[in-house]
């Protein structure tokens, strides 16, 4: 994932399942970034609220921030996954990932040096 | 989740994508939504002030399919509209273009909050550009 910036993998990398990893991709929204690679099974969110378009409770209790768990995509190897799979997920995660920054405003507004912290959002 | 072929047309040829110069006074920018919520959408038009209608649109949206394509369809709608006629458009003839299932309605109210949001900006800096009298001085 050194193709990208502002890539946060969320839990330890010392105490966690080996075939296990979440990755926040920041500024890229989860479902927009599985609807760009849909040819490729990971999901956004946990396994727990996957019938719901709230991001992880278990992210949350981990300290990942509400924006960056509405970021986040699950990867789960299985025994049968092979490193040249491994390297078109990668490859196609970071196509889309781009892609997607292009079309984020928040991407957008923290280059220009704004910190979306202190952006009093209109919300519904 | 299954998406209808128009939001998967949106998503993958965004119509529209870009930014214009916020300080301009042709250019009105409705930025909605919370990064919090999941939901971001930047809506930007670009209106003639002689005939109030708007010339040009851009977007920048962070968000799922439905929002994305929510957005890159309002700019279309609103292209060549009168900010009035730009006014009139709903939330439901977007859920109804682009068959939205009800928990994706929320993506058309925040594509109607953009455009409202842009058109409210661009007004205010009408207003307050509009050329008061001034007494000429010698």
């Amino acid at each position: 994932m050194s193709g990208l910036d502002e890539v946060y993998i969320n839990g330890t990398m010392e105490h966690r399942l080996p075939q296990n990893l979440n990755i926040s991709f920041a500024y890229v929204e989860g479902e927009s970034l599985l609807m760009g690679i849909n040819d490729i099974a990971v999901s956004s969110g946990s396994a727990c609220t996957s019938a719901t378009l709230e991001p992880s409770y278990v992210l949350k209790a981990l300290g990942t921030g509400d924006d960056l768990a509405h970021s986040s995509i699950r990867f789960g190897l299985g025994r049968f996954n092979t490193d040249a799979e491994v390297d078109y997920v990668a490859d196609r995660v970071i196509e889309t990932v781009s892609r997607l920054r292009e079309l984020s405003p928040l991407y957008e507004m923290a280059k220009e040096g704004i910190d979306l912290k202190s952006v009093k959002w209109a919300a519904e | 989740m299954s998406y209808s072929n128009k939001v998967i047309d949106h998503y993958n040829n965004p119509r529209n994508v870009g930014s214009m110069d916020k300080t301009s006074a042709e250019v009105g920018t409705g930025l909605v939504g919370a990064p919090e919520c999941g939901d971001v959408m930047k809506l930007q038009i670009k209106v003639n002030p002689a005939t109030n209608v708007i010339e040009d649109a851009k977007f920048k949206t962070f968000g799922c399919g439905s929002a994305i394509a929510s957005s890159s369809l309002a700019t279309e709608w609103v292209k060549g509209k009168t900010i009035d006629e730009a006014l009139a458009i709903k939330n439901t003839e977007i859920v109804k273009e682009l068959s939205l299932p009800p928990v994706k309605i929320h993506c058309s109210v925040l594509a109607e909050d953009a455009i409202r949001a842009a058109i409210g900006d661009w007004k205010k800096k009408q207003s307050a550009s509009t050329p008061v009298p001034v007494e000429a001085k010698a």
